[in-house]
């Protein structure tokens, strides 16, 4: 058979058409969070977290609650009563509503966590980096961290508070000011073990520059382990207020916070349970729907489940 | 790698020194210094005569270390000797030596002040550097036969000597030391027991008033254990003392004289109860060894079973740790375990012999070690299980359990391996809330405590105590990161590598 030209045309050159490519498209972001709603749980829980923290930051301002003022204090009659209709969660010892005291004392909770934790991973992660990976700032970062790891954190917290008096911003600070170096000293050794890789090697030789290697090639690889970080710190902060308070450091007699209020409950744990567990059960619904939903966001974050 | 380890111990001295005088400037200038008396019952007391306490601010601040106190009465004293007619006509306001006491210490440098009754007093602030220099310089006490100065006993011999023990052991003694006994052997661990170097952190006030820091921390607690023992003099009794640790005592009673030959009567008594740091290690020691036999085993098992039953059994534990705050759950299996198996609910109650005192605070201590165990272990054999050589392994042909046990777990082990020094060193800290709520006298309460009351030497004393342990742990868990993954190098390679 011979070819007959006459079958063939000739084909227009299209720009557009040789740049494409056949594979399926991927956009990072859209598939994590396919990934993310995939999970009707998870769905449910992050419904749940939001419905949680947009209840806290409403609620204070409809109710005006203020620790300092206690309008029935005299009014035996009002002491520790039950849950009822009128008052949700029941009254304390100086007859304020518990409903209103939880949701005030969240409100402040949550924005000391999430501040606390914003700071400090921004800090630690960004140092820890750059301290893992370079082995001549370990030899001062490793100093770095002896120092700020052991100068007494109570004392500090204590002497904060002296200079600024009890409140937002001395908590914030102590909380901030030493704590970044356990994000960094964490991520430092996450960092060591996979700087020494193959594949690092190899990027090396190639010429990387150390910033894209650190962006690159290293934090990538360690989102899961940073999510994981992350997920446990919001809670464990507001754990940690809890035992500031409990310590007589926390946010002074002017504000509600759940730690406050947990530790100051924790003498009628026996006479008046619903005062000590009504607070713990807020803090642990918050903190563990805070949990799933980081942990199923570090799931949908590895670019390995998303095939 | 030894000229690394050596390196770096030098600089974490320089550490310990950073540490050291950051602390000091906190605790002497940045804590406002009236607050010291806020909660003191003498002080409230006096104040209806001013000059007492005025008298009595100065003294303590001064026994805290804030500053020097002179008034007339030292300095009469030491003119004139104690108690004499000299001496209370001296004190006596617009007396000719007050005249000469105020140019003294004024041309020393002190601030002169005067009581209301016109009696004058100075007083002069440390600085940090002076105090720093001496709190190094004192830190290592080395103990020789010309160490007792006492004008009251000229005729202490100076010299050592062979000898034994009341016990019946075998002892180098001193005469004219601070400790009797320089070397001796007993029957306590380790046999062999020294005097000679001893290190020194300070005397504790105002609480545990006038004991030396280390004594505080470190010695028996609770009730005498008794035994009969014959003194030097032939006495026998019953009695607890541990004749090694006798120290020269200026000062004798009717009861030494019977008991001792000579001044070494200042001894330590053996007590039931461990000491501080004991009980915090003990307890600390048996929670890790808990935690890791739980928490690594389970944690593993949640990776290999991902997303099962056992997964989200673990994960519904982990949570609960980590969203309810501890001491919330510690009340709660304090709760559960008196009242479903009748343990006791406070330390004391049953003492340190009796096991059952240990349990509850033991496993309370190790709740949240093993969910942070199981939590990461999981996490780096999740991580590891689909990287390429595990992928290699299985379509070699290996069966699960083999993958596990020799591919996963070595790597996944690696950065908890890490953490281990750093949780054995957490023993010693102590921890605060669990001890809190089984009253247990251990070291957790001990930095929070001395914060609080202004004891600066005690805080002084455990921060350097604490940061030194904590920064061993730290070297210690980066040798083992290198022994355990030899990929990993702390120090830069040569060129020609």
């Amino acid at each position: 058979m011979t070819t007959r030209d006459d079958l063939f045309e000739f084909a227009e050159f299209d720009e557009t058409e040789s740049e494409h490519i056949a594979a399926p498209r991927y956009s990072y972001w859209k598939s994590v969070w396919k990934t993310f709603i995939r999970n009707k749980f998870t769905v449910f829980t992050a419904i749940l977290l939001i419905a949680l923290v947009a209840f806290a930051m409403i609620q204070p301002m409809i109710s005006g609650y203020d620790p300092m003022v206690a309008p029935n204090i005299n009014n035996s009659s009002m002491r520790f009563l039950s849950p009822s209709k009128e008052f949700i969660f029941g009254t304390d010892n100086v007859c304020n509503s518990v409903f209103d005291a939880v949701w005030s004392g969240a409100r402040n909770s949550l924005f000391i966590a999430f501040i606390c934790t914003f700071i400090n991973m921004v800090i630690g992660i960004a140092l820890g980096a750059v301290w893992g990976f370079s082995k001549r700032l370990d030899r001062i970062m490793i100093e770095v961290y002896n120092v700020l790891s052991n100068i007494p954190f109570l004392l500090l917290a204590m002497i904060l508070q002296y200079i600024m008096g009890a409140g937002f911003k001395s908590l914030i600070i102590a909380m901030c000011c030493t704590d970044w170096i356990f994000v960094a000293y964490f991520i430092r050794t996450h960092v060591m073990i996979i700087r020494d890789r193959e594949y690092n090697l190899a990027s090396k030789c190639l010429g990387t520059k150390t910033w894209t290697m650190i962006t690159k090639n290293i934090l990538p690889y360690l989102i899961s382990v940073i999510m994981t970080y992350v997920s446990r710190t919001i809670p464990a902060y507001i754990s940690y207020e809890v035992f500031l308070s409990y310590m007589g450091l926390g946010l002074g007699a002017k504000n509600a916070s759940l730690g406050k209020l947990i530790s100051q409950y924790t003498s009628y744990m026996n006479s008046y349970p619903h005062l000590f567990w009504i607070p713990v059960l807020i803090l642990a619904t918050i903190s563990i729907s805070l949990y799933i939903v980081g942990q199923r966001l570090s799931d949908a974050a590895d670019p390995r489940t998303h095939m | 790698m030894k000229g690394y380890i050596l390196k770096r111990l030098l600089r974490s001295l320089l550490s310990i020194l950073v540490i050291i005088t950051a602390v000091f400037i906190m605790v002497y200038s940045l804590v406002p210094r009236d607050n010291i008396f806020k909660n003191d019952d003498t002080f409230r007391k006096l104040s209806a005569k001013p000059d007492d306490k005025t008298d009595y601010i100065m003294r303590t601040w001064q026994n805290i270390g804030y500053l020097d106190y002179q008034n007339m009465s030292y300095y009469c004293t030491g003119l004139y000797g104690e108690a004499t007619d000299e001496t209370r006509a001296c004190v006596l306001a617009g007396s000719k030596e007050s005249k000469e006491f105020v140019d003294l210490y004024e041309s020393k440098g002190y601030t002169v002040k005067y009581f209301i009754n016109g009696a004058p007093y100075a007083y002069k602030d440390l600085p940090v550097i002076s105090r720093l220099a001496s709190w190094f310089g004192n830190m290592i006490q080395i103990d020789h036969p010309w160490k007792v100065k006492d004008e009251t006993n000229p005729d202490l011999e100076r010299r050592l000597y062979f000898g034994t023990t009341p016990t019946g052991g075998v002892a180098l003694k001193c005469s004219g030391c601070e400790y009797k006994y320089q070397i001796y052997t007993d029957s306590r661990f380790p046999f062999i027991h020294q005097n000679i170097l001893t290190v020194y952190l300070g005397e504790s006030y105002p609480t545990y008033k006038g004991l030396k820091i280390l004594d505080v921390i470190f010695d028996t607690q609770g009730q005498e254990v008794k035994k009969t023992v014959t003194f030097e003099t032939g006495q026998t009794g019953e009695s607890s003392i541990m004749f090694g640790t006798c120290r020269y005592k200026s000062v004798l009673d009717r009861l030494d004289q019977n008991k001792f030959t000579d001044h070494y009567a200042s001894c330590m008594y053996k007590k039931a109860t461990p000491s501080m740091v004991g009980i915090s290690f003990i307890m600390g020691i048996f929670s890790i060894i808990i935690a890791y036999a739980l928490g690594l085993p389970i944690g593993l098992a949640m990776a290999r079973n991902k997303d099962k039953l056992i997964d989200k059994l673990g994960m519904v534990y982990i949570i609960f740790i980590i969203a309810v705050p501890s001491l919330a759950y510690i009340y709660i299996f304090r709760y559960l375990g008196t009242t479903l198996f009748g343990l006791p609910s406070a330390f004391p109650t049953l003492g340190a012999e009796d096991i059952r005192s240990w349990i509850l605070p033991v496993i309370s201590l190790a709740l949240p070690s093993i969910s942070g165990l199981m939590l990461w272990m999981r996490r780096y054999a999740v991580d590891q299980m689909s990287s390429d050589y595990v992928k290699f392994a299985k379509s070699k042909g290996l069966n699960q359990h083999e993958i596990f046990k020799n591919h996963i777990l070595k790597n996944a082990i690696i950065p908890i391996a890490q953490g281990i020094p750093a949780s054995l060193a957490s023993c010693i800290v102590g921890a605060i809330i669990t001890e809190a709520i089984y009253s247990v006298g251990g070291m957790g309460k001990m930095l929070p405590d001395a914060i609080k009351q202004y004891n600066n030497a005690m805080v002084l004393a455990l921060t350097f105590m604490f940061a030194g342990i904590s920064i061993i742990s730290v070297l210690l868990g980066d040798l083992i990161l290198i022994w355990l993954d030899p990929r990993i190098s702390l120090t830069e390679k040569e060129g020609r590598n």
